[in-house]
């Protein structure tokens, strides 16, 4: 069984479609990278997931179970995490304050612990900044910051919204180096939202390329730009 | 060739008109009834037309609410009486007023008119300040200069009488009187409305930071907006002081702010027409729970409200517009007339 | 400043604080000004008494012993607090803030004049607690007893909450959503849970206001929670609308101004002490319109 499902999902915002009919899976431990233009609709398919947008159509389905309708405090419950785009640190709390706010949602007091050292583990900048508050971090650390903290909710699916945005290139390859070290710890399933195909393909896994609202490729991330899709997604007729 | 945009502008006067003819109705029906509680009902509804529609002058144009406005109708209302009182009353109850407004004995026109300059430019000069807030913090603020005026009237007891009333005011406001100066205030509420001002301060309303990249310059719209709001609300506190005959300081105060504010809200504060629509439904509303606080009788029973359920009530309708129908109920739209109407022909243009 | 002087603000300025926190807290986690605030102090203290329109009061809660009392009327301002959110601003929950506040505005009407349907207009005499009026000697000012209880209990209520804010979960999750609610909610934050609480230390707060004021005054009027919500108002925006500490600062300072205002102004402008600071906060608000302890994170996002 699909670890996701989106099946015929719809996303309005008043008369202005954002999606239509968009169906696709997404399996257990699957690294999936959505890309496509602006306003292809990529940052309201992870609004939608993450229940943070009413969907105006459609069924999203984790593990089976259904999601949409729940609001975002029971999918964040379910185990679906969220690293949004431009990473929404609480500037006035500390670095690890920020942390701690998603593990209201857990009971093991252990687990939590072991999850922090693994955390700080990862990202070494965030256990020396620990008790600064998280507005004083750069840009790079911010983006850290905003994983661990999604991975401190225990997701079984963690969805992230252009990590790359704003960041210098080795950053970037920082950043994607310690989410697919964390993803392979975590047998987690991410879907990811990255503008540069490049990036994608070098840092290996599936693509959707959305544009319009809909999906008009979809394949390994490696063969993308050989295929030329990219340029039809950009510049071609919508699908 | 009418253009889409002329017969809109072309629909947009005939709102002012067709509001100036639903009060003339109301006003006429009223007084048909031959009751002299329904013509009381009529001046009080109209006088509160005036308020409110000077009122929505700045409150609909500019997003922001004001809880001062109160405050001007009791500026407005004590100048009208410092200027028409007969002197030799003065001297006993108001012993403190400078002597060119103790002698003063005007008639009740130019005194009308200098209550709305008075609290023109007191707006102006407290605006001025205050407007430089951003939108809630602004509301605030206009609370503040609401107690401010209160307590100030209420203290400074040679001048305005302090909490003790000023009695003897001429009671000259007929229900004529009070549509003569509701229909000015729509008049020139609509004129600012479709302003360059009055558009530029509606952008803003909808968007503050788009507004601003446009190069509008909010807080002079607002400030105009403002003072010419402050205006009516001093006209319309000079002619509820003149309608009862006697004033002090708190029946302009929250009462009358609440008040203002649920008429406002019920009518909907987007558009002109719901201001207006907001005061006649709230008022009517209002006289059929002050009877039935007086108690009504039911076969052989007498039942009454307990004093205080009027305000309850009221308020708890407020708070259902609210939530179930936010933008009032006019819901933001004008009276106008259909456009084919207004292009003279049979069928509209696109 | 004489010592009398620096007791007289520093009773003051805490109780102003106090109100404060309590628009400040709501504002934080909801961008609600909440205009009923002064009616739920003014309910708190009409819980004392019982139900009637005489003018002599009959304790009700208020004959409880005191500490049970204290906790009674706490518990009443805060689920007083928590009924008015479940019933006016959940169904407001996505309205703007102009529309919460004015919806507060008509709460507070319709609570005001509810109390004055079940108890009447006029002011009624509550004795509780006549003895703290007694004096202390402290040096060479004479301060009376309740004084420093009000001082000391204005610390202890700063530092619990302080502590709650900082240590405990629901505290986190407060200021989480303080800074970024639809984030917190991303995180397994429930919103429920994050707004009730904010109303619960609200009202509670509230009541801890009302108490103080039945000390002070020995009376009840249902008006009494006009004037202290007007000046919590404006400590919250003299503080930076949603600050905690700015609120507690700001009402301290405001505490200060008007204790010296009463010291300072003749005889004959006594009474026009609010006017002056009223007009004083404008005059401050004119030179720093974001407040003057405002929240870095406080300003607009564009």
């Amino acid at each position: 069984m699909a670890k996701l499902g989106i099946h015929d999902l719809a996303v309005r915002y008043g008369k202005l479609t954002a999606i239509s009919d968009l169906s696709f899976t997404v399996a257990e431990g699957e690294r999936l990278f959505i890309s496509g233009p602006n306003g292809a609709g990529k940052s309201s398919l992870l609004g939608a997931i993450s229940g943070a947008v009413p969907a105006a159509h459609g069924r999203i389905e984790m593990d089976g179970d259904i999601l949409s309708g729940l609001g975002p405090e029971r999918i964040a419950r379910r185990g679906l995490s969220m690293v949004p785009e431009g990473r929404r640190i609480f500037g006035g709390l500390t670095v690890q304050e920020n942390l701690m706010v998603g593990t209201g949602i857990r009971r093991d007091r252990a687990a939590v612990a072991d999850d922090l050292e693994t955390a700080f583990t990862a990202f070494p900048i965030l256990r020396t900044r620990a008790q600064a508050p998280a507005g004083a971090l750069s840009g790079g650390q911010q983006q850290m910051l905003a994983i661990a903290r999604a991975l401190m909710t225990n997701p079984k699916v963690m969805l992230v919204d252009e990590p790359s945005l704003g960041l210098a290139p080795k950053v970037v390859d920082e950043v994607y180096d310690r989410l697919c070290s964390l993803q392979a710890l975590r047998g987690l399933t991410l879907v990811i939202v990255e503008q540069s195909s490049t990036r994608a393909a070098r840092v290996g896994g599936r693509m959707i390329l959305m544009r319009g609202g809909r999906i008009v490729a979809d394949g390994d991330a490696a063969g993308f730009a050989a295929a030329d899709l990219l340029s039809e997604a950009y510049f071609g007729d919508p699908a | 060739m009418i253009t889409q945009h002329r017969i809109r502008r072309r629909m947009a006067t005939t709102t002012p008109i067709l509001l100036a003819l639903l009060l003339l109705a109301f006003v006429a029906l009223t007084l048909a009834l031959g009751d002299r509680a329904a013509a009381r009902m009529a001046s009080e509804t109209l006088i509160r037309v005036t308020l409110v529609v000077g009122f929505w002058i700045f409150a609909g144009n500019s997003g922001v609410i004001s809880f001062g406005h109160a405050a001007f109708a009791c500026v407005g209302a004590y100048v009208s009486a410092w200027t028409t009182l007969n002197p030799a009353m003065k001297a006993t109850l108001l012993p403190g007023l400078p002597p060119a407004l103790a002698e003063a004995h005007w008639h009740v026109l130019p005194a009308a008119l200098t209550a709305g300059l008075v609290a023109a430019a007191l707006a102006l000069v407290t605006g001025a300040a205050i407007l430089r807030l951003s939108g809630i913090a602004a509301s605030i603020a206009t609370f503040a200069f609401l107690a401010m005026v209160n307590t100030i009237w209420a203290n400074w007891t040679p001048v305005t009488g302090g909490t003790s009333s000023v009695v003897g005011l001429a009671r000259y406001v007929t229900p004529w009187v009070a549509l003569g100066w509701a229909i000015a205030a729509i008049l020139a509420a609509s004129l600012y409305a479709a302003s360059a001002s009055g558009l530029a301060l509606r952008a803003t309303r909808e968007d503050e930071v788009a507004a601003s990249a446009s190069g509008i310059d909010q807080y002079r719209h607002r400030l105009l907006a403002y003072t010419l709001s402050a205006f009516f609300c001093g006209v319309g506190g000079a002619l509820a002081g003149h309608f009862i005959g006697v004033i002090n300081p708190d029946g302009f105060y929250l009462s009358l702010t609440f008040l203002m504010l649920a008429m406002l809200v019920v009518g909907g504060i987007g558009s002109l027409s719901g201001a207006v629509i907001g005061v006649l439904a709230v008022s009517l509303a209002v006289e059929a729970l002050v009877r039935l606080e007086k108690g009504f009788t039911l076969g052989t029973a007498t039942f009454a409200l307990p004093p205080g359920s009027q305000e309850i009530i009221i308020a708890v309708a407020m708070i259902l517009v609210l939530v179930f129908r936010p933008a009032g109920l006019m819901a933001g739209r004008e009276i106008m007339l259909p456009a084919r109407w207004v292009t003279g022909r049979g069928t509209s243009q696109n | 400043m004489s010592l009398q002087l620096l007791f007289d603000a520093l009773s003051l300025g805490g109780i102003y604080a106090i109100a404060a926190l309590g628009i400040a807290l709501i504002f934080g986690v909801m961008k609600l000004v909440n205009f009923a605030h002064g009616q739920f102090i003014a309910c708190a203290v009409f819980a004392l008494i019982l139900p009637s329109t005489d003018a002599v009061a009959a304790l009700g809660l208020g004959l409880l012993p005191t500490p049970l009392l204290i906790l009674a009327i706490l518990g009443f301002g805060a689920g007083l607090a928590v009924a008015a959110e479940a019933l006016v601003f959940r169904p407001l929950r996505n309205a703007s803030p102009v529309a919460l506040m004015v919806g507060s505005f008509a709460l507070g009407v319709a609570l005001q004049n509810f109390l004055l349907v079940l108890y009447g207009g006029r002011p009624k005499a509550i004795s509780l607690w006549a003895g703290l009026g007694a004096p202390v000697r402290i040096g060479p000012a004479e301060v009376p007893l309740l004084q420093l209880i009000v001082i000391a209990a204005v610390i202890a209520i700063l530092l619990a909450l302080g502590l709650m804010l900082k240590r405990s979960r629901l505290g986190l999750e407060m200021r989480a959503a303080a800074a970024d609610f639809g984030m917190a909610q991303l995180l397994g934050v429930r919103a429920n849970r994050v707004i009730s609480g904010a109303f619960a230390l609200s009202g509670a707060l509230a009541a801890v206001v009302a108490l103080v004021m039945v000390a002070q005054t020995g009376v009840a009027d249902v008006r009494m929670g006009g004037q202290i919500m007007l000046i919590a108002f404006i400590a919250t925006v003299v503080g930076g609308m949603g600050s905690l500490p700015g609120a507690v600062a700001a009402g301290l300072a405001i505490g200060a101004a008007s204790a010296l205002l009463q010291a300072g102004l003749p005889d004959a402008a006594r009474p026009f002490r609010d006017a002056f600071l009223y007009a004083l906060v404008i005059v401050v608000l004119l030179f720093r319109p974001q407040g003057l302890f405002a929240a870095a994170d406080a300003k607009p996002r564009v």
